[in-house]
């Protein structure tokens, strides 16, 4: 539904997004994800035909965002970050201008502004002027205002920055249920987000893709899976401990705890771990070494998005 | 279906005026000025005035002329630029309506209601013609006319100031440039024409008069009549600034 092919926008002599290559399939919900400043609203204001990109290209449900702008505005919805709202107009009325102007129906309107409603939870503030609402509210008007027109797409940029948890998890809830019937591009620089939320992650940094996947298919591609077993013992026991496993490697010691020793053995890609953990405990076990922990700890997505945001790119664009 | 769109805007931008209090006050010290000026005429005119100079005069008063300059910079400096400033611009621009629909959507809604502004002015014309008024029939021609170059030089200045608030996010900037674009061809131009007497250009002669706005209100439209050549100074004119300010629109494209 959302194709994006090496696209480059410069601001000025600043290049914001270089050479990004993504999709997006329909009915998927893809997490955009990046630190500030990565380029991630410049890729969605060419999206949304707000911007033109200076080279490369972006198709939108079939349709080019450049060439055929008004035709893909059709069929998307856009949630900007700060949630611009008119503060002249009542929640309502606020909806019901932006389902017009977006081509629903004069009959059906009614009935789709209260399902918007009712989806994102303003039925109760649906009299307030929008500028009397609370940030929270705001926010899921701004979705409302997205759903109201129940469009094939939505791409949200930071739907849930500025939120409390509480609200946070509402919204979550609210687009992980969209899954299947719509298609999502949900950018965010929250990592338990994009977590709970999406299918699959585009991570970008300083405009450069640096990676794109499902999140077990990052781990497994980053490789920084490791078996961790903290046991008393002398470094050198330690070390015959993780001797000769296949697919693990040598471990990294951290200093004694209370006679303890953390031993932290980097488990290649691919292999199973439940092998490696079951000889360990053996080991340990014939050894009659007295330990608190034998484990196989896999990279959260904040280690992950701290050593893709810092290391080299992912190679598969270089080409 | 796409004309449909730009109603749905011009409808909401109506809307924003009718519920916007400034707009009231406007609405009051336009016509407060405007009575005094009325007051005036209809005292002139009862010691001995004919109705015909009394419709040549009716626009032709300071408050007027201050109000045509005025007026179509406050109601269009919010257009884009506080768009701009919100935000809502980006909404905008990125629904399903194409740019040109936005700016004439938006240039028509401050049309329809700065011809609001002027309704209450017509209503004090049938007022005044009342038996137990002024008891005299006003010749409908000149009181036509007027109003027709009030429209045309107000859908003018309105993409004038339409034009200048699409430039900033700033809409005290935006009404100033405008407020500064109608004083200088209405005041400014008397200027250039004594500065181009002496040129002898024709061309220049020429030019001087079409840009004389303010003459082409006194000497011809409240007089009762209409020039062809204004007519298509006004329309072109009006057409040549909505198109830079679409172009303006579209400039975000390409930052």
């Amino acid at each position: 539904m959302i194709e994006v092919e090496a696209l480059v926008k410069d601001y000025g002599g600043l290049r914001a997004v270089d050479r990004l290559s993504f999709e997006v399939a329909e009915g998927e919900i893809v997490g955009f994800l990046g630190p500030n400043g990565a380029g991630k609203t410049t890729t969605i204001r060419v999206l949304t035909g707000y911007h033109a990109a200076t080279s490369g290209r972006a198709v939108v449900a079939g349709h080019d965002v450049f060439t055929d702008s008004l035709a893909s505005r059709r069929l998307l919805s856009y949630l900007p970050e700060n949630v611009p709202l008119y503060p002249d107009l009542r929640v309502e009325e606020y909806l019901r201008f932006r389902a017009a102007l977006k081509g629903v129906p004069r009959r059906e309107r009614r009935a789709a502004v209260a399902l918007a409603m009712e989806q994102a939870g303003v039925v109760e503030v649906r009299r307030k002027l929008c500028n009397q609402v609370s940030r929270g509210y705001r926010q899921r008007v701004g979705l409302a205002d997205a759903l109201v027109s129940a469009p094939p797409i939505l791409i949200l940029d930071e739907p849930t920055s500025g939120l409390d948890p509480i609200q946070r998890g509402r919204i979550r809830t609210l687009v992980r249920s969209l899954a299947g019937r719509h298609t999502v591009l949900f950018s965010s620089h929250i990592l338990s987000d994009v977590e709970e939320v999406c299918d699959r992650i585009v991570l970008i940094h300083e405009g450069v893709k640096r990676a794109d996947g499902t999140l077990a298919e990052l781990a497994t591609q980053l490789g920084r899976r490791e078996v961790r077993v903290e046991v008393a013992a002398d470094g050198d026991r330690v070390r015959a401990l993780f001797d000769g496993l296949d697919g693990l490697g040598a471990p990294e010691l951290d200093a004694e705890r209370g006679g303890f020793v953390l031993a932290r053995g980097p488990l290649a890609p691919g292999v199973e771990a439940g092998p490696v953990l079951d000889a360990l405990a053996a080991r340990l076990r014939g050894g009659d070494l007295a330990f608190r922990q034998v484990h196989l700890h896999e990279p959260s997505l904040e280690e992950m998005f701290a050593s893709l945001t810092s290391g080299a790119r992912v190679e598969e664009d270089a080409a | 279906m796409s004309g449909g769109r730009m109603l749905v805007l011009v409808r909401k931008e109506l809307w924003s005026y009718l519920v916007n209090p400034v707009s009231y006050v406007i609405l009051f010290l336009l016509n407060l000025y405007r009575g005094a000026d009325v007051y005036n005429l209809v005292l002139g005119f009862r010691d001995g005035g004919d109705a015909d100079l009394f419709a040549i005069g009716y626009l032709n008063v300071s408050s007027t002329l201050t109000a045509v300059v005025l007026l179509p910079p406050l109601l269009t400096m919010k257009a884009f630029a506080e768009e701009k400033r919100t935000g809502t611009f980006e909404l905008l621009v990125t629904a399903p309506i194409q740019d040109h629909e936005i700016v004439l959507g938006k240039w028509l809604a401050s049309w329809l209601f700065y011809g609001l502004l002027w309704l209450p002015s017509m209503l004090v014309l049938v007022v005044l013609q009342a038996p137990w008024f002024l008891g005299v029939g006003l010749p409908f021609g000149p009181l036509f006319t007027a109003y027709l170059g009030l429209f045309l030089l107000g859908s003018l200045l309105l993409a004038v100031g339409l034009f200048f608030s699409s430039l900033t996010d700033n809409q005290l900037l935006a009404s100033l440039a405008s407020i500064l674009f109608g004083v200088g061809i209405f005041a400014f131009a008397p200027l250039l024409q004594r500065g181009v007497v002496d040129v002898d250009s024709d061309f220049l002669s020429v030019l001087a008069d079409q840009l004389l706005v303010r003459n082409h209100l006194r000497l011809w439209f409240f007089r009762g009549l209409i020039d062809t050549g204004h007519l298509v100074f006004y329309v072109s004119t009006t057409a040549l600034l909505l198109f830079l300010t679409v172009r303006s629109v579209e400039a975000r494209k390409w930052r």
